[in-house]
């Protein structure tokens, strides 16, 4: 069998769009599952994500890894974040177990395979939290993972940076559901998009799947019940602005 | 990276004889520099396949590698007759190859190196089926950017086939070439201004090419030579060609207008889609012709002179996503029944025509009507005769659309032969690349003519665009 990776980052505790996501990812025949950190932060499900994730690590179905989000939980961030932010982090720290917290202190920084390189935010300096947004922070990753793939969350926004004929990677910006040939002599890196808390204006949830066989990778999006996620959201007296941002995917 | 020393071996991996993923391989027909050629069989295929092999190895250009990536991604995603069916593809690393269709035909090079005169009418009939092909890949968001006679098949019936994508963008993918801006990417005599300028997302760079090769085929000439430097490249972005009525003194005004409008060195200057170009070549009396048909001198130095210094600062118009084009000029189907007698819903009919027309500039209208089908002898009346039922159908058009006091390049009209008038709407609004079609719906038809609810559920099924029901 193929493998066929799914791709996910950015979950927020977002209940409702993980579902959404793992139920569209299963219909694709994905046989393994990557979560590429800040499981939790911003939205109403903390626990409820992580004690999925945490099933399907245990199951070895998966694999996850720490996000900055994730980090704060055990550690003072707060002055690398904005208020509505920290403010989730503080409510989501009532919300977590013992164990959830331990969960989220074991989770490894980067993960390195043969091919590929998983991280959150950047292979260069992980613990940094460098944001990949051009040309120059896609270059500095690729020369520090040194794989042909790096799959990365942090910055919400689906984008696809590859290796030029000049050498220069190049930001491209994947259409939903187009297979793309992502040949591996080249270097690439996924950004693949948040799941719980899109930016780009539109309030489906990101994911991505790769197949190492065929060298292809498509960026998917998932409508899923937003407006309960929002109503969660409010419910649980998080910043009413996060609520919002589900509605406006902004 | 570990690439080259996989690749040595392609040369032992594609013999004669050798199969390769079930590929048969036959006979090399062509070594170039970038690829070699082969034909192949294979087993549940049943067109002729050619195997594209690219020439790698320790002392081959990268270009040739990335070209035929680029190849592979474009050409297994298009979908269009007038390119070779994808067949299949090899491992990029260890053996790289692409199976495709083997298409009949030569290379419309082969005939310009033979000294072939082509008549006027076997270039414009050359121009419009290349804006065809051109269109069918823009409508799928590519663009081929290295439209030149070496890569346009012609086959015995004149059928055009596209190849060689390896310079192609397609808005989809990545494009591996982008920010490439090395000399030698495109064909020096067929690159539009912005391909110098090292853009490559503007569909009208193919317009702009199939300007060239109508140049070229009228002329013998190229408009702006085969230049080897970049400011010779440039030149394109200023000079004006000389006109081709100078050259050939029987080429129509329009045409003249037409190739010359192609040639614009600013690509919102060009017809803005393919679609459009070849509707202008097929229909000449659409054409507008302005102060560029009526050139015959060549440009005089100080119009050079002048042209330079707009260069000094050119700026490519920005590019719209190629299947964009025929958004801002779409072209919309009026399908009128002659036969109709329901006066509000024709009023109401030509009303939404005009509002619509109104509301992009740069539309255009076609008027249709169908006949179930012409006699084929001749009768003695003038409305008996096929030539005279076809007529009739154009009066009643002209008739209607009379009232929208539109100029006649932004209409035109077609009585359509149909057994079926749905299925014959829909294929004319696929063959045209329509925005909309444009129907109508009479409450006061009597039930036993014509089953026109199948008819107008057919073709809102079935179209490939929007439909415009109107209702009274």
């Amino acid at each position: 069998m193929t493998e066929r990776i799914g791709l996910f980052a950015d979950l927020h505790s977002n209940l409702e769009a993980f579902e959404a996501c793992i139920t569209r990812a299963e219909e694709l025949g994905v046989t393994r599952m990557v979560f590429l950190g800040d499981l939790v932060g911003y939205n109403a499900d903390p626990a409820a994500l992580i004690d999925r994730i945490a099933a399907l690590v245990e199951a070895k179905k998966a694999i996850a890894i720490l996000g900055n989000h994730d980090e704060a939980v055990f550690k003072d961030c707060r002055t690398q974040m904005n208020a509505s932010a920290n403010a989730a982090i503080e409510w989501t720290k009532t919300q977590l177990k013992e164990s959830h917290i331990a969960f989220l202190k074991n989770l490894p920084l980067i993960v390195n395979e043969e091919k590929m390189c998983f991280v959150h935010a950047s292979a260069y300096n992980p613990s940094d939290w460098n944001y990949i947004t051009d040309s120059m922070s896609a270059w500095r990753c690729v020369q520090n993972s040194g794989k042909s793939y790096t799959f990365v969350g942090h910055a919400h926004e689906q984008a696809l940076f590859y290796q030029s004929a000049v050498g220069k990677l190049i930001r491209f910006a994947p259409h939903p559901g187009d297979e793309i040939p992502v040949l591996q002599h080249r270097q690439w890196v996924g950004v693949v998009g948040s799941l719980g808390q899109p930016r780009d204006g539109n309030p489906e949830a990101c994911f991505a799947v790769f197949e190492p066989g065929l060298e292809v990778l498509t960026f998917h999006r998932v409508p899923y019940d937003h407006f309960a996620a929002a109503d969660k959201v409010r419910r649980a007296g998080l910043p009413e602005d996060l609520a919002n941002r589900l509605i406006t995917g902004k | 990276m570990a690439l080259n020393t996989d690749i040595e071996a392609v040369d032992d991996i594609f013999q004669e004889g050798k199969v390769v993923d079930g590929f048969v391989i036959g006979k090399e027909v062509h070594r170039g520099g970038m690829a070699s050629l082969f034909t192949a069989t294979k087993e549940g295929i049943n067109v002729p396949i050619l195997l594209k092999i690219p020439r790698v190895g320790r002392d081959q250009p990268v270009e040739s590698l990335i070209g035929f990536e680029t190849e592979l991604t474009i050409l297994r995603s298009l979908k269009s007759p007038f390119v070779p069916q994808f067949l299949g593809a090899g491992n990029m690393a260890t053996r790289p190859y692409i199976a495709m269709e083997r298409v009949e035909g030569r290379p419309l090079e082969d005939l310009i190196k033979e000294g072939k005169i082509f008549t006027i009418d076997e270039v414009v009939r050359i121009g419009a089926d290349l804006a065809q092909a051109v269109q069918s890949l823009h409508s799928q968001d590519a663009i081929h950017l290295d439209i030149k006679p070496e890569n346009i098949l012609i086959d015995d019936k004149g059928k055009l086939t596209l190849i060689d994508f390896g310079l192609s963008h397609h808005a989809r993918y990545p494009d591996l070439l982008a920010e490439e801006m090395r000399k030698g990417v495109g064909s020096a005599p067929y690159i539009s201004p912005e391909q110098v300028a090292g853009i490559r997302s503007d569909s009208r760079s193919d317009i702009y090419s199939i300007g060239v090769i109508m140049y070229e085929l009228l002329t013998g000439e190229l408009p702006f030579g085969n230049p080897q430097t970049m400011s010779g490249l440039r030149k394109r972005m200023w000079a004006e060609p000389f006109p081709p009525r100078a050259i050939r003194r029987e080429i129509p005004r329009w045409l003249q207008e037409v190739v010359l409008r192609c040639l614009e060195p600013r690509a919102a200057d060009r017809y803005q889609s393919a679609t459009r170009l070849r509707q202008v070549l097929r229909d000449p009396e659409g054409v507008t012709l302005t102060e560029r048909a009526d050139r015959v001198e060549p440009p005089s130095f100080w119009e050079n002179l002048k042209g330079m210094f707009r260069a000094a600062g050119y700026e490519p118009s920005p590019s719209p996503r190629p299947s964009m084009g025929n958004h801002d000029a779409p072209l919309m189907i009026a399908a009128i029944d002659t036969r109709q007698s329901d006066e509000d819903l024709r009023d109401l009919m030509q009303l939404t025509a005009k509002n619509l027309l109104h509301a992009y500039p740069e539309s255009r209208l076609v008027c249709i009507s169908t006949i179930s089908s012409t006699p084929t002898f001749e009768g003695n009346q003038e409305n008996e005769t096929a030539s005279g039922i076809v007529r009739g159908h154009l009066v009643q058009l002209m008739d209607w659309a009379k009232p929208l006091k539109l100029p006649p390049e932004r209409i035109s009209y077609h009585v359509l032969e149909a057994m079926d008038p749905a299925s014959r709407i829909v294929e004319f609004a696929k063959d045209n690349d329509a925005s909309l079609i444009l129907i109508g719906a009479s409450h006061k038809l009597p039930n036993k003519v014509t089953p026109w609810r199948t008819s107008m559920t057919k073709i809102v099924e079935e179209a490939p665009c929007s439909v415009h029901i109107v209702r009274t």
